[in-house]
């Protein structure tokens, strides 16, 4: 069978997986089974946040970042990692016992304002906005490859299933369904990985193949370490070295604090949190996602430096001046097909070759190494086409609950409580799936328009989180002075800052996007650190010569950080 | 001489409107020419309903409000809509209300020309009809009426009565009546009922007479007695009996078998149990509670509950008002319980509230009822203290179960010590619920959440009550535990809107009307009530209170009420009719016992709940 | 005292005269002094070829009928009935307004005929009409062909009356204000598309139900004090 059928064909059956989960779950859990099974064993819940966390960025992007920027791209690593645990550990169980689902609906009853729920309802809105734009970018990737369309196409095709699955599926937010994504997202990455770290390493597991000598074909170690290997060829066709990184130091700094408060003001994995009864479930499930993130995490880093290997020894061939184009590997030829991949014969000898500067005949996206990678290393055709389930898993688990969270935020947050009150359930449902909807259809078309490819998009999303949802946040939960007054003006400065700076860098003046004309060397992707900053200067600021906030404010802001019962239980 | 050229403008309008669209053209002409045209002035507030021409008023321009006597809002209508059809279909007085909201012209239809478009066209018939059932959901339909003058006949007489051939002897018939401990015995001679036997004429006419017991009994019987059909009114009993003097009436079955046969016999009717029929009207019933001074009589007493319940089902009354009738009688019997038991024991050590739970607390108790309660002390009882209200408790709890509420099979009784508690214990066992909410601590809560005090003083139970109210206001996360709970079971509704009916084996059971109906508005209720905080328990209340609060849309909430009222007289109707077929009563609704308009208006009842299931996942759990 | 002076003058009408007319009369008299509710009322609206009373011809009659109810007035449309009369010449110009053409009016009555018919059925009937001066001129005009016999008719004016209320809210009449559809609009009556006769009797017959209904106390007022002479 060929790929192509092989992808339809494992596609087909991920997909009816997840609908069979769910109509399983709909249908065979009576209200007896549900009280008996005691809710959902927190190992599954963490899996399910998993997949939740994981979105197409992790998924498809992180790893080709991390192989073509090698050391820089690692600050997208540690950035979502040391979120995820800011989030897990020091946020949600303040959030949960002050008893709200939503970041707006905390921070409207926080700082005692409706305006301050708006401002928040509308951040978080244009947050998820810019994240679904990275997912939709990742499922029009995978579609283009496998259809063998050109990206843009494979765009419309995945805006038309996320959509399906999103707003008429009935099948999102399931836990065992989310539980499935998982499954079917870390096998397919973990597999290409073992393969080729086998092949390249002979060992089993990629993070410890990653620090070892490289093998031959037989198998006999060659006394070369794969990263020594890969700083050598990088310094070869002029690119930094791996393991080094060409980012300043303040601007890795900052990109990597901006993913992780980032990370922390992002709403829609917070509710993860508050779907588990007990405290201590909620604890042992958040660390269990972590165990399962960090399965994948540990493992980019390898996969990128074996495909960083593999893309330059198959384009550049032996001796390294390049390979005939008739003779190029096949991955080369189907990946033209999307447009992703393009060879321009610079010195006209028909040959195709990759390096840093202008003798490049190349230009590789990204976003495709993930997916080409068991092309690359010519893996069987089956492992290609798991890839691509998984690709697909991993943006419609996050796509998804992203959706409901705007969708949501739309009907219920903005009509109903400010601008219709009087509309009915059926409308309010009405208007939710057709938010959705136009969230599709936005990201669709930021998807075709990407301002940088997944992960640099999805960091955007991150710098906005962190600017303007994350301080409020934080201030709610561990100060008794801000107000309303600074709240507001704080989500406000901070994101309207951050914003500004992206948009300029990344659409207005986009040839000036280099690190001199940075403010402090900062790039945009890290300026949501800055912005972070601002909104608390901002916030001080205002409450400082504003009204003073109310007692029994400043009471409940007490009674949450009351360490004993954040919500533990007495068995009876 | 007279050119018949039609009025144009009316007929353009007329033949527009469904159903009137429906007609063939000579019944639209006929229809248009015997319109009459009426003018509605904002200033005159009320369209005057002149209750002996009753007709169909068909707006052409204005608006109106339809309301019902308590002024609630069935129904808006504007141009091209219709009021007065349902007291022209169903000959009802007319109770509805209709206000003028603007300057309106109406056409008028009179009677005789409705009718006979209904005949012209099944289109329009069916329209009619069904907007009529309709409207009969939107409004307070079920009026609890005076039950001896629309009670049914065979609501109060013994089924399969005792009958005896002609030939047989006077002393068979004596031992067929000794045995089956009855007064009398119908005779029959080839199916066919000629006679009936009395103790009154064994003792007139064969002791008396000095007859033995060989005698045939169509000696003895009186001929051809007095009659009545299954479907008379009682007073109509009454009647007969007073007049004839006699205190045994033979009921007939309603039809025939065939032609040539009358109809059998399917019950007998006595005078007592007239009396006993009379006697078990609520409001007496509660007196001879109150008035019973040991625990015996007070269970004999408690007999009459489910004759009562027969009755107000016979009675037609409104689902809403049946629950609110047997939980007072249940109040009523827990509390004389207390009382007398407190009698035996003395007086309490300490102020308490005896708490009903469930369908008690929501007053919506129907048959065979469990005991759901509890005990809230005022402060934490010594050894004697807990002494004394066990030995009470576990009284009143055997009292309620001799009295034919039996013991909650969850163990949700005052006297399990686990719900006896002090208000403090209380109060921290419902925030253990709010803050961790597993599905059974859920569970739990669906059930206390619904609290009522049926014994002690208010303010100690207030006390609970806003406590636990004021943090499951906002309380959002608890709220949405609460939300999903309640959405794991849903209406019994598949694709294309067929009915899903369970299964036992190859037995079709039916569709379960509580779990699958009443139950999921309950729950429905509570979230949003609990989210409000909302004191009300009742669910008719609750969606009240939350529409006026703003809280569900108005339209939302009336329909949601309607719905709940009509599930429940649904499943409240369904076990009347089980229990005097003498089947086993359960929630279990056959479909194919309903005809087609009430097929449609119960699946247009369970869609509303399914509509409020999404609004509810959607608000609370962000979901959909 | 209006309807004093209109009885005078209805008597001093019927004075010594014995025919169909006096009779009309005389049932006329019996109705006026009725209270508006209860008084028998018949809207007309009449085509004509052109305006002139003396020259031109009537060539249809539309009446409709109002009766006292609950509202307190009601139409019966079943009552409500309309002819053409057969007219010396041709319709002419006018036939492009109200779209009776020759060949409809072959069926017609003719004048005395048509005068019998309206005699007959608006008998003890007050008639209503809007812009009524006009239509009663026809009116009297050709009982004066056909019985020989000038005769009063006393009718009530939808028109006068809507421009009696206007001025008593504002002191400006803004033209066109007094149209049929006009006063029609202010009552929240829809507009009607055809303009025969039987048409435009029930637009007036409903815009003066409506008149009636927005006037407080209307059981205490008399059918004479509607009537203009």
């Amino acid at each position: 069978m060929d790929v192509q059928t092989l992808t339809y064909l494992i596609v087909g059956v991920t997909f009816a997986l997840y609908i069979g989960i769910a109509i399983w779950s709909r249908a065979g859990s009576t209200k007896e089974f549900y009280v008996a099974g005691g809710g959902v064993p927190p190992v599954m819940n963490g899996m399910a946040t998993a997949a939740d966390w994981m979105s197409a960025a992790s998924f498809i992007s992180l790893a080709g970042i991390v192989s073509f920027t090698g050391y820089d791209g690692s600050v997208y690593l540690m950035g979502w990692t040391g979120g995820y645990v800011l989030l897990a550990l020091c946020m949600a169980p303040y959030l949960r016992k002050f008893g709200k689902f939503t970041v707006p609906d905390f921070i409207g009853d926080r700082y005692y304002s409706q305006a301050a729920r708006t401002v928040a309802v509308m951040c978080a809105i244009f947050i998820c906005f810019t994240y679904i734009a990275g997912q939709m970018r990742g499922v029009g990737v995978v579609f283009s490859r496998f259809l063998e369309v050109d990206v843009e196409t494979g765009v419309y095709i995945g805006m038309a299933v996320v959509f399906f699955y999103a707003v008429l599926g009935g099948m999102k937010g399931i836990t065992y369904t989310q539980v499935a994504q998982y499954c079917v997202l870390i096998f397919a990455f973990m597999v290409p990985a073992i393969f080729i770290s086998v092949m390249m390493t002979g060992h089993i597991l990629p993070q410890i193949g990653f620090g070892a000598e490289m093998v031959d074909a037989a198998g006999n170690g060659t006394g070369v370490y794969l990263l020594d290997k890969l700083d050598g060829l990088s310094a070869e066709l002029g690119f930094a070295q791996y393991t080094e990184g060409s980012k300043s130091m303040i601007d890795v700094f900052f990109i990597t604090g901006a993913l992780m408060f980032g990370t922390a003001g992002l709403p829609h994995v917070i509710v993860r949190f508050f779907t588990v009864p007990r405290v201590k479930d909620a604890r042992v499930s958040a660390g269990w996602a972590l165990v399962f993130i960090a399965i994948m995490y540990t493992t980019v880093p390898a996969l990128a430096a074996f495909s960083r290997v593999n893309m330059i020894e198959t384009i550049n061939g032996p001796d390294s001046t390049g390979v005939s184009y008739k003779a190029a590997p096949e991955w080369i030829k189907n990946w033209e097909k999307t447009g992703l991949i393009t060879w321009d014969d610079k010195n006209g000898d028909g040959n195709i070759y990759y390096t840093n500067g202008d003798a490049n005949e190349m230009k590789i996206d990204r976003d495709i190494m993930v997916l080409a990678t068991p092309e690359i290393a010519s893996l069987p055709a089956w492992v290609i086409a798991l890839v691509a389930a998984g690709g697909l898993a991993a943006a419609l688990s996050t796509s998804a609950g992203l959706l409901l969270v705007i969708s949501t935020s739309v009907s219920h947050d903005l009509l109903k409580k400010n601008l219709m009150p009087d509309i009915s359930d059926k409308e309010e449902l009405k208007y939710a799936r057709i938010a959705a909807g136009l969230g599709v259809v936005m990201a669709g078309y930021f998807g075709i328009n990407p301002p940088g490819f997944v992960a640099a998009v999805v960091a955007i999303a991150f710098g906005l989180a962190a600017s303007s949802l994350f301080p409020a946040i934080i201030m709610g939960i561990f100060s008794k002075t801000v107000n309303k007054e600074g709240a507001i003006a704080g989500m406000l400065s901070g994101l309207f800052c951050t914003a500004a700076y992206i948009v300029y860098f990344k659409f207005v003046n986009p040839s000036a996007n280099v690190s001199d004309n940075w403010f402090l060397g900062i790039s945009p992707e890290g300026f949501g650190l800055v912005g972070m900053f601002i909104n608390f200067g901002v916030a001080f600021a205002v409450t400082k010569v504003t009204k003073k906030i109310p007692d029994d404010v400043v009471a409940m802001v007490e009674s949450i950080r009351f360490p004993k019962g954040s919500g533990e239980a007495q068995d009876h | 001489m007279k050119d018949d050229s039609e009025l144009q403008p009316i007929q353009q309008f007329i033949s527009a409107l469904v159903p009137f669209d429906s007609l063939s053209d000579s019944s639209l002409v006929r229809c248009c020419q015997q319109l009459t045209i009426g003018y509605y002035s904002k200033t005159s507030k009320v369209v005057p309903l002149d209750e002996s021409h009753p007709q169909l008023y068909i707006v052409r321009s204005g608006a109106f409000e339809v309301r019902d006597e308590q002024g609630e809002l069935l129904d808006r209508l504007g141009e091209g809509d219709y009021f007065g059809f349902p007291s022209l279909l169903s000959g009802e007085k007319v109770s509805n209300q209709v206000q003028i909201l603007e300057d309106s012209l109406v056409y008028h239809l009179d009677p005789d020309t409705f009718n006979y478009l209904r005949n012209e066209s099944r289109v329009f018939d069916r329209f009619f009809n069904r907007a009529f059932a309709k409207r009969m959901r939107h409004q307070a339909r079920f009026k609890a009426k005076d039950l001896t003058t629309t009670n049914r006949v065979n609501s109060l007489m013994s089924v399969d009565p005792l009958t005896i051939d002609c030939h047989a002897s006077v002393s068979d018939a004596a031992k067929k009546m000794r045995l089956a401990r009855v007064s009398s015995v119908l005779v029959i001679d080839n199916h066919k009922l000629i006679g009936i036997l009395t103790d009154r004429d064994l003792r007139n006419r064969v002791l008396a007479e000095g007859f033995d017991g060989n005698l045939a009994v169509h000696q003895a019987m009186t001929t051809n007695p007095k009659r009545l059909s299954a479907n008379a009114l009682v007073f109509e009993a009454m009647l007969l009996m007073s007049e004839h003097g006699i205190h045994h009436l033979p009921i007939m079955a309603e039809t025939p078998i065939d032609d040539n046969t009358e109809a059998p016999a399917v019950g007998m009717l006595t005078s007592t149990d007239i009396l006993r029929g009379q006697s078990s009207q609520p409001l007496l019933l509660i007196g001879e509670i109150e008035r019973q001074q040991d625990i015996d009589s007070l269970i004999n007493v408690s007999k009459q509950i489910p004759v009562l319940l027969q009755n107000l089902i016979s009675a037609d009354a409104r689902a809403e008002e049946v629950g609110r009738v047997l939980t007072s009688v249940t109040d009523a019997l827990t509390r004389r319980l207390i009382i007398l038991n407190q009698q035996i024991l003395g007086a309490a050590p300490m102020a308490f509230c005896w708490l009903a739970f469930g369908s008690q607390g929501r007053q919506d108790q129907a048959a065979c009822s469990d005991q759901d309660n509890g005990l809230l002390l005022a402060h934490e009882p010594d050894e004697h203290a807990k002494g004394y209200f066990n030995a009470l408790s576990h009284a009143v709890c055997e009292g309620l179960d001799k009295c034919g509420y039996i013991y909650c099979p969850g163990d949700i009784m005052a006297q399990n010590p686990k719900w006896r508690l002090s208000l403090d214990k209380w109060q921290r066992h419902f925030e253990s619920w709010l803050n961790a909410p597993e599905p059974k601590a859920l569970m739990h809560a669906s059930i206390f959440f619904d609290m009522r005090a049926v014994y002690g003083p208010q303010n100690l139970f207030e006390q609970l009550q806003n406590h636990v109210l004021e943090r499951t206001k906002d309380n959002d996360i608890f709220l949405a535990g609460m939300a999903g709970n309640s959405l794991v079971e849903s209406p019994p509704l598949g694709f294309f809107r067929k009915f899903v009916l369970e299964r036992d084996g190859s037995e079709v059971k039916g569709m379960d009307l509580k779990h699958k109906g009443v139950a999921l508005i309950n729950d429905i209720a509570r979230v949003y009530a609990l989210s409000a905080g909302i004191t009300e328990v009742n669910t008719p209340k609750r969606i009240r209170a939350l529409m006026d609060a703003n809280i569900i849309n108005r339209k939302d909430a009336l329909n949601l009420a309607d719905a709940h009222e009509f599930i429940a007289h649904m499943r409240l109707a369904n076990q009347g009719e089980q229990y005097t077929s003498q089947q086993d009563v359960t929630n279990y609704l056959k479909p194919q016992q309903m005809s087609s308009l009430i097929r449609h208006q119960l699946r247009d009842a369970f869609k509303v709940v399914h509509d409020a299931q999404s609004g509810l996942r959607m608000k609370f759990m962000r979901s959909y | 005292m209006n309807e004093l002076w209109l009885k005078a003058r209805l008597y001093y009408e019927i004075f010594g005269q014995s025919d169909l007319l006096s009779e009309y009369q005389q049932a006329y008299l019996s109705v006026i002094n009725k209270p508006i509710t209860s008084a028998p009322l018949m809207a007309i609206d009449l085509e004509m070829t052109g305006l002139d009373p003396q020259q031109d011809q009537i060539i249809s009659i539309g009446i409709v009928p109002i009766e006292p109810s609950l509202m307190p007035l009601s139409i019966p449309l079943a009552k409500a009935q309309q002819i053409m009369i057969n007219i010396d010449g041709s319709v002419g110009q006018s036939a492009a307004v109200h779209g009776i053409v020759d060949h409809h009016l072959s069926s017609a009555l003719t004048l005395s005929q048509a005068m019998e018919w309206f005699v007959e059925k608006t008998k003890g009937h007050i008639l209503v009409a809007h812009h009524a001066p006009m239509d009663i001129g026809f009116l009297q005009s050709h009982l004066y062909k056909t019985n020989g016999r000038a005769i009063k008719l006393p009718f009530i004016d939808t028109l006068a009356l809507e421009k009696q209320r206007l001025l008593r809210q504002h002191d400006v009449l803004k033209e066109g204000s007094l149209r049929l559809d006009a006063c029609r609009q202010r009552y929240g009556l829809p507009t009607y598309s055809g303009h025969d006769a039987l048409t435009d009797a029930l637009a007036c017959a409903e815009l003066f139900v409506a008149q009636v209904n927005s006037i407080g106390d209307i059981n205490t007022l008399s059918a004479a004090e509607f009537i203009s002479i």
